[in-house]
């Protein structure tokens, strides 16, 4: 964290001299950001007169929108522009960076100058071993990776010269400029933020979301799955509907597909009179950028390695290759062919018609994983495809045939769900657990709403051998709490290493690591004697805590004070930092199940 | 951080399996947290099954025949009044207790191992030398007896708060009950007859009493392999004490029949006879317990 604090620093200085707030509104206070940051984000803080009506935002990976409950409805932020819908990017050109809430590109080409930096939802909280990292070295800027499991090196050619950044700093600038179109148009200020994540984040991502929402002076009030902001407006639908018809309110199920261009999520929610159950949440790092790269890699089979130097030249070429496999992807959305002319300068052309079944063929990996996300979801709410009622389809892949094909296919033709704009559901969502926990009333009704969530990746730590126990697993409700008793692993066992996980692998490695710590002074007993419970503790804004005492049998105190610990603990590094544990300890303080004696 | 941990808290969650609980509900408590609170604190010797220190049904809110429909129901009814979206981290205690009550109970193969514990429970009770449920006598002899319909009792406690030498709560289904009949003057039991907000305390025949208070306690239902099984408690009692009555009589006469026309109409009597076999075998085992209340009954107002 203390390498960390400088650019933070630097960030709030860079945001002071920007946006000349009224410092009344707290804006210029690194204290409240620290503690913003590293401080529990629940949602007690009512302001004094009147409750600050959180606002929604979305950042997704190619677009971000903001929106907010007007006393009745949802309502969209234009900026001025007018665009609802804002293009996620920051362009570093001199010396202040620009984002794409405010800023007007010339061109698309401009984007694809290697000034602009994109796409950092896929690279945020990653460590430079991940493969999303690797793929992304294709992206006309600076992703660098030693490959030793610490945050790849990211930065844009300004002047010719590579200025290094980060994601989240990326993040804060374009958030920053949100806030400042949220605030000019609402006419307040604006502190309190529902954003939404995708369902695969593991916590080390999302503590650097709220990181960015720090650097940009903002408190988040809740992170919402994206699938679960869907659900949350399909409830608020389904009640509206139900008042509408006087009808009871009768439970109803749907299944949330989210593909959009980082990120695919599917969700299961149950709904009646309001209330939102999330049954089961499933997702994964692909989505319309996978799409992309592999229809770059189709038109240029050897582009990998011709983008490896990251060159001036070849970073031009890249964009140009970039603009144009968006530009025909996009329009093979309606067209079953189309014809790619792209001029990338130095002999290199490429002249191509492309049809739709070329484009599912090379994708067929991509697809593929959808569909076994979805069966995955409805499996975990032990649903048959039958028992839904209700398909909802949003994202920007969402406009694919092919998506839209396997889905209907999976639930046997059914129509989709209408009434949702595929690009603005979540955000619209979001808008609407920003009003519901800010405490705001509706005399109509329309926030009597409740989305119980669950758990989207099972938490659990390292035991018997090398393998993860889970102790919450996935698709448990919020809040949830749970223990597992663990013992020692050899006689006399003073000391033992709690390393806690994240994650669906069978092997601790295959996980994300959240934190660790020891406990120390176990009396000293044979193996197995001492029981050490371990619980966990999700509340309902998602602070995750974990508990460990030792108790001795027979005895009905712990025999040393109970540890508590808030996690992640892990800042930087994770991926190093299991291994080095590894190599220090070995399997000396290890720990096993114990077995409940029937 | 607004949930206080202490060593304590942490014993509490030191078995698994095992509900949590410590509120620190500043509100004024509704019935379910005093309830709550009451069974905590009730010693934990080591005989008593974890478990059974609250009851799910009565957590919810829900009878213990209630279907998954109508516990999913009062689940989201509870949430949404609960949960620490609408009231802040302090719904958090709560709503874990909802969360673990209702994983338990729509879970089929869970819920049936729960309501065995809960049954487990309940025998023990019935074992002791107090037979829970039936009222004792003081002072002289009444035609009249006190009777709680406790399917009507929301569990105010406003009568044991009038004559508490009287009434007592039973805590594990949430409802009032006579303990003494008329164990303080009749006064204060006037009051707290009329303060009831749902009338649901009665003078009966004094000789109606014991055949009430067996049938207003739950009984085990009868399961079929995986199907049925449960508790449940007559709907109407005193419909069922008037039923029960008749079967009594039939049986009687039944009997009387069998006497005195042996031989001579033969097959409407076995006809009678076969109709009435089932109920005879179902009465059996409640003729026994009634017998016995009448004895313990007896002893008492000896």
């Amino acid at each position: 964290m203390l390498n960390s604090l400088p650019m933070f620093l630097l960030m709030i200085i860079y945001v002071k001299s920007m946006y000349e707030y009224d410092t009344k509104w707290g804006m210029a206070e690194p204290a409240a950001y620290t503690v913003a940051s590293d401080s529990e984000t629940t949602g007690e803080e009512k302001s004094s007169s009147f409750p600050e009506i959180a606002i929604g935002v979305d950042i997704g990976t190619s677009q971000c929108s903001v929106a907010v409950w007007n006393g009745s409805q949802v309502e969209l932020l234009k900026n001025t522009r007018n665009q609802k819908m804002m293009r996620s990017y920051v362009t570093f050109k001199d010396d202040i960076p620009s984002g794409g809430v405010s800023s007007q590109l010339s061109h698309e080409h401009e984007l694809l100058s290697g000034a602009t930096i994109f796409n950092m939802k896929r690279l945020i909280g990653r460590v430079d071993t991940d493969p999303v990292v690797h793929s992304s070295k294709t992206l006309p800027f600076l992703v660098q990776t030693l490959d030793i499991g610490v945050r790849p090196f990211i930065a844009a050619l300004v002047n010719n010269m590579w200025r290094s950044t980060t994601p989240e700093e990326v993040l804060a600038i374009f958030l920053v400029e949100l806030r400042a179109l949220a605030e000019a148009q609402l006419k307040r200020p604006i502190r309190n933020v529902v954003l939404t994540v995708p369902v695969s984040f593991s916590r080390f991502q999302l503590t650097r979301i709220e990181r960015a929402c720090a650097m940009a002076g903002l408190h988040v009030l809740r992170l919402m799955p994206e699938p679960t902001a869907v659900a949350l407006l399909y409830g608020q639908q389904q009640q509206q509907a139900s008042h509408d018809n006087m009808g009871s309110g009768s439970e109803k199920i749907a299944l949330i597909f989210n593909m959009g261009a980082g990120y695919c999520d599917v969700a299961v929610t149950a709904t009646a009179g309001g209330v939102s159950q999330i049954k089961s949440l499933a997702g994964s790092t692909i989505g319309g950028e996978d799409l992309l790269q592999n229809m770059m890699s189709h038109l240029l089979p050897d582009s990998e390695s011709l983008f490896k130097s990251h060159g001036v030249k070849e970073i031009k070429l890249m964009g140009l290759l970039r603009v144009a496999t968006q530009d025909a992807i996009h329009r093979l959305s309606s067209q079953t062919s189309v014809q790619v002319d792209v001029d990338l300068g130095d002999g290199l052309k490429i002249c191509k018609v492309v049809d739709r079944d070329e484009f599912e063929e090379v994708n067929k990996k991509v697809f593929k994983k959808c569909e076994s996300l979805i069966m995955q979801c409805l499996q975990d709410a032990k649903l048959e495809v039958e028992d839904v009622n209700d398909v909802i389809i949003v994202g920007g892949c969402s406009y694919v045939p092919k998506v839209k094909n396997l889905v209907t296919n999976i639930f046997k033709g059914k129509e989709l769900y209408k009434g949702m704009n595929p690009l603005e559901a979540a955000v619209c969502g979001a808008a609407v657990e920003g009003a519901v926990a800010s405490g705001i009333n509706d005399p109509f009704g329309n926030l009597d709403l409740l989305t119980i969530q669950a758990t989207p990746l099972a938490i659990g730590i390292r035991a018997d051998g090398n393998n993860f126990v889970p102790v919450i697993p996935r698709n448990t409700t919020m809040p949830a709490r749970k223990d597992v008793v663990f013992t020692t692993i050899r006689d006399n066992q003073t000391e033992a290493l709690i390393l806690v996980y994240e994650g669906e692998g069978k092997k601790a490695e295959e996980n994300h690591l959240l934190g660790y710590f020891k406990i120390v002074g176990i009396p000293a007993a044979p193996k197995g004697v001492p029981e050490i419970n371990v619980c966990m503790d999700i509340d309902a804004s998602n602070v995750l805590r974990v508990l460990v005492g030792v108790v001795m049998p027979g005895s009905r105190q712990p025999a040393i004070p109970v540890m508590e610990v808030r996690m992640p603990t892990v800042d930087d590094g994770h991926g190093w930092c299991a291994e080095s544990l590894n190599r220090t300890y070995g399997a000396t303080l290890d720990l096993v199940t114990l077995q409940k004696k029937a | 951080m607004s949930v206080v941990v202490s060593g304590s808290f942490f014993l509490s969650c030191s078995k698994p399996s095992q509900v949590h609980g410590h509120l620190n509900f500043q509100n004024p408590m509704p019935r379910w947290k005093q309830n709550f609170t009451v069974v905590r604190c009730c010693n934990r010797s080591s005989w008593e099954k974890p478990r059974a220190q609250n009851n799910y049904y009565e957590l919810l809110g829900v009878s213990l025949d209630s279907n998954a429909q109508e516990i999913k129901e009062a689940y989201r009814k509870l949430q949404k009044k609960y949960h620490p979206d609408i009231v802040g981290q302090k719904g958090h205690e709560y709503t874990l207790m909802l969360n673990e009550a209702y994983e338990v109970l729509m879970k089929e193969d869970q819920r049936r191992k729960y309501d065995e514990s809960l049954g487990q429970m309940r025998l023990r009770f019935d074992n002791n030398d107090m037979p829970l449920g039936y009222s004792t006598w003081k002072g002289p002899s009444r035609p009249q007896a006190l009777f709680v319909d406790e399917n009507a009792c929301i569990g105010c406690r406003e009568c044991v708060h009038h004559a508490s030498n009287t009434f007592t709560m039973d805590e594990v289904h949430g409802c009032a009950r006579v303990k003494v009949q008329f164990g303080d003057d009749d006064q204060n039991i006037e009051v707290s007859i009329k303060s009831c907000p749902v009338n649901c305390i009665y003078l009966v025949e004094a000789e109606e009493l014991a055949v009430l208070e067996f049938l207003t306690q739950p009984q085990p239902k009868e399961g079929y392999g995986i199907f049925g099984g449960g508790w449940e408690r007559p709907g109407n009692v005193f419909k069922a004490a008037e039923s029960f009555r008749k079967q009594l009589k039939r049986e009687a006469a039944t009997r009387q029949s069998q006497r005195t026309g042996g031989t001579v109409e033969e097959t409407p009597a076995q006809a009678e006879a076969r109709a009435h076999a089932s109920m005879n075998i179902k009465l059996e085992s409640f003729l026994k317990t009634w017998k016995w209340v009448k004895e313990a009954l007896g002893m008492n107002i000896n």
